[in-house]
């Protein structure tokens, strides 16, 4: 026990020598709040703005209730545009041609045709179109229920069928969006955290000829290994706690109201996540040390380990497409945290069958993985980078 | 106050930051669906006595919704939704008030009570006779037979003298208890104004602010509509003599009324016509108390009365068939316990209205008196329960208040919220000059009672929207207009 908490203190002494490498690494726990923050603020202001539209109209004067409809909605005439945006709508150049035969029409009940001349390939127009359009229909359904009604028509006999959804979703659902950024964040964070800590402990030591001198002495290499592995995985759990607490404090700068969702992360959750990361954390230490190990240079086991950090990445995206998931996804890492993950921000309550079962086969990859390197390490062939 | 429009909204609203979380333990209150909603709300229903002075006595059980918070975090104290009519149902209201109340709804809960003979609480309905001949049916052929139908009925089952405005709030206020809530904010729209305002007297403890919108002061007898209803004719007519096209279209229009008024009073008109919704042929009367009665209800909000021009200048081109296609769409509104209705019109105002009163209400220009028929002839044999005179006292109470006004409106004219508010010492009244019954139902007024209860001082709420609410305008073709 001594001898390992020697070799835990070396670790950590190394690891944290290096302050600034230590920085970078935890800026990924910086990065998931940043992200969340402005991602969330530029898509709620896209959902729920009605910025005002210029529309350039022909016409104006045959259709003032129209007009004054869509004024009413904050779509005006381009003549009304202010000078520092004038540019920018003349440019975008919405036409809104009104025929001159609209009373006359209005008034025997024709098929008035109303011409929307626009880029409708250009994606920054897609939603004054949409809104224009709904304006403009609803306009025409107000007017079109009148003329039944007037005719002693019930309006409502062009509705045979209502469909009325009931969502069965818990009312107290987190935000879609900012859950599955979240998720992905604290996998990635788990994953990226302890990486050059596990990099360097293991190919790097080799390089600078530390992992020789410290295989001589007469200790066991799986106290080495495990020495290694709690010091990155530590570092990886802090990773996860920040990210957390950062986002936690974050979130609560986005007004998730005003698109009808909301966003709690409380301490309960987050000690959960912790919980539930923990076993994610040694995984991926244990992971990274033993591709960095397997690698015959430090910059071979940069490349490498970068390529293992596709895996918290990948895994959740990929499960999306999953519409029927099968069972076994629920045990393994990585996707077993990741689908709790959901469970707990659908406000679901938590399987914990299935939150026991993936915290076991995680951790038994973990032993796994440290034993395979403990006894890989007698081996000179690991410790020269022989193959 | 027949209309259901009228009862729309009532809501009692609390903001205080110590509202307590709705309480989890009362296993009442489940996860429910209600029509037009699509997420899941929280509906329960609670138990109290019937007559509250016989506590053992036979319990009744009260139905209530709460509208969750988008946002529950940030402890504000709910809103109380005070429903009109009387005789309206809160809950029946939920997808209508989530959708308008949205932007209140954002941080606070929104609390819907099915008062006591209305909805899922003991619910007084009377009009199933009436709703299969809604155009062979004319007011002047309203029976005391029906009236006693529907009250041999509602006896059977409920013990008419105790569902009363006071008891109905006791109900209210045992419900706030069991959800958990501290304190409440309230709001209260036409007769929920009313409700609102016993509340203030019973419970001022228990309320943290109110929105009074189209006021009933408890002083103002409901059901004398005569007067404010020919104020909000009179207006209509000046709007469309005004407005250019209207005035094109219709230059004759209070002629043209006062003419389809005498050729009904003279004889009530029988049509062969195809029903509006099952398209087989009915007959359809019209008589003059119809005619007017129609026109009446479509005063009560902006959009209906866009339309009321075109009904009156068609009728007297002998063209009945948009006064049939209003009727249809009357047929499914939002429905009424009228039972409720009788028996707290019947029993709180009708004792209070005088022959003089009658007569002097009676002088208008638009229904001369004809509205007051219904509710003379119902309220004649209705079982009595006995008011205390205290009841009528203005309310006097020092919580902060918002008063709300439609000036087109045709039953709780602004005069009305210039009684309260000038017995309620911490109020302020505001009049829409564009709107009709019920500030609420525009986007302008929901955003000033968010604005009042994140302040709570009525004198400061924001009211420049009000200048966004177009004035009225009027179809003038029966194909629309432009």
């Amino acid at each position: 026990m001594i001898q390992f908490k020697a070799l835990l203190i070396k670790e950590f002494k190394e690891a944290f020598r290096d302050k600034r490498a230590l920085m970078v690494a935890m800026t990924m726990a910086m990065l998931a709040p940043v992200m969340i923050l402005v991602l969330s603020k530029t898509m709620i202001k896209e959902m729920v703005a009605t910025p005002p539209i210029y529309l350039n109209v022909t016409g104006e004067s045959f259709a003032p209730k129209l007009i004054k409809q869509l004024k009413q909605n904050n779509i005006y005439p381009l003549s009304d545009v202010p000078e520092d945006i004038k540019n920018l709508w003349t440019e975008r150049n919405i036409e809104l041609i009104i025929p001159e035969n609209f009373a006359e029409y209005m008034e025997e009940g024709r098929v008035i045709t109303i011409n929307l001349r626009a880029d409708f390939s250009e994606k920054a127009l897609n939603a004054p179109i949409r809104r224009i359009k709904n304006q403009i229909n609803q306009y025409a359904q107000s007017i079109g229920a009148k003329r039944l009604i007037v005719r002693g028509i019930d309006p409502r006999i062009l509705r045979p069928i209502q469909i009325n959804d009931q969502d069965t979703a818990q009312p107290s659902s987190n935000a879609m969006f900012i859950s599955l950024m979240l998720g992905l964040y604290v996998l990635m964070a788990a994953f990226m955290s302890g990486l050059s800590v596990a990099i360097d402990s293991s190919a790097g030591e080799r390089e600078r000829n530390v992992l020789e001198m410290l295989l001589c002495q007469p200790v066991s290499t799986f106290k080495i290994v495990a020495a290694k592995l709690c010091c990155a995985s530590t570092i990886s759990i802090i990773g996860v706690t920040l990210t957390l607490v950062l986002t936690s404090f974050s979130v609560s700068f986005v007004d998730l109201t005003k698109i009808g969702a909301t966003f709690n992360l409380d301490l309960l959750m987050v000690l959960f996540l912790i919980l539930l990361l923990l076993p994610i954390s040694f995984f991926a230490s244990a992971l990274q040390l033993f591709v960095s190990f397997q690698a015959k240079s430090f910059k071979e086991a940069q490349s490498t380990v970068s390529m293992i950090i596709m895996l918290p990445a990948m895994i959740p995206v990929a499960l999306m497409f999953i519409d029927d998931k099968p069972q076994w996804l629920d045990w393994l890492p990585v996707s077993g945290q990741s689908l709790l993950m959901d469970d707990l921000f659908k406000g679901i309550p938590i399987n914990w069958a299935a939150f026991t079962g993936t915290a076991l086969v995680t951790v038994g990859l973990t032993a796994a993985l440290v034993i395979i390197l403990s006894l890989r390490l007698k081996s000179e062939k690991v410790v020269l980078a022989l193959s | 106050m027949k209309r259901t429009r009228l009862a729309l909204f009532s809501f009692l609203l609390s903001i205080t930051a110590n509202a307590v979380l709705a309480n989890e333990e009362n296993s009442a209150v489940e996860n429910c669906h209600l029509d037009g909603i699509r997420s899941q709300v929280q509906c329960g229903s609670l138990n109290v006595p019937e007559n509250y002075n016989k506590p053992e006595g036979k319990n009744i059980s009260i139905n209530y919704a709460v509208l969750p918070a988008i946002d529950s975090s940030k402890n504000n104290a709910p809103l109380m939704f005070l429903a009109g009519g009387p005789g309206q149902a809160a809950v029946e209201l939920a997808a209508h008030i989530r959708r308008s109340f949205a932007e209140i709804r954002k941080t606070r809960d929104i609390i819907l009570i099915d008062q006591r003979g209305t909805g899922l609480s003991q619910p007084m309905l009377c009009d199933e006779a009436t709703k299969g001949n809604l155009y062979s049916m004319i007011p002047e052929e309203f029976s005391e037979q029906e009236t006693l139908d529907c009250i041999t009925k509602l006896k059977e089952t409920n013990e008419l003298s105790q569902y009363n405005s006071e008891n109905a709030i006791r109900d209210f206020d045992a419900v706030r208890e069991a959800l958990g809530y501290k304190q409440v904010n309230l709001y209260g729209g036409s007769y929920g104004t009313r409700a609102a305002l016993v509340y203030m007297r019973l419970f001022p403890e228990a309320i943290k602010s109110v929105v009074l919108d189209s006021v009933g002061p408890i002083e103002v007898p409901i059901g004398l509509f005569g007067l404010s209803s020919e104020r909000s004719f009179n207006l209509l007519l000046e709007h469309c003599a005004n407005e250019e096209s209207c005035n094109k279209a219709y230059p004759n229009l209070k002629e043209e009324f006062e003419t389809v008024v005498n050729r009904l009073s003279n004889q009530v008109i029988s049509l062969s016509v195809n029903h509006p919704r099952l398209g087989t042929k009915i007959s359809f009367k019209l008589s003059k108390g119809k005619f007017i009665s129609t026109l009446f209800k479509q005063l009560y909000s902006t959009q209906t009365r866009t339309i009321v021009p075109l009904i009156i200048h068609q009728a007297f081109l002998e063209n009945y068939q948009p006064l049939l296609g209003l009727i249809a769409t009357g047929e499914d509104a939002m429905s009424m316990y009228v039972g409720l209705t009788f028996n707290i019109v019947c029993n709180e105002d009708m004792p209070r209205v005088t022959d003089d009163m009658r007569v002097k209400d009676s002088k208008n220009s638009f229904d001369g008196g004809s509205s007051h028929a219904i509710f003379k002839t119902a309220c004649d044999v209705w079982p009595k329960y006995q008011v205390d005179d205290a009841f009528y006292k203005p309310v006097v109470a020092n919580i902060p208040t918002l008063i709300l006004s439609g000036d087109l409106d045709p039953v709780t004219p602004p005069s009305n919220g210039e009684k309260s508010a000038s017995t309620l010492p911490n109020s302020h009244h505001i009049i829409s000059k564009n709107s009709a019954h019920i500030v609420a139902s525009s986007a302008c007024g929901v955003a000033m009672i968010n604005d009042f209860l994140q302040h709570l001082d009525p004198k400061k709420v924001d009211q420049t929207c009000l200048l966004d609410i177009p004035a009225e305008s009027f179809m003038t073709s029966l194909n629309g207009s432009i």
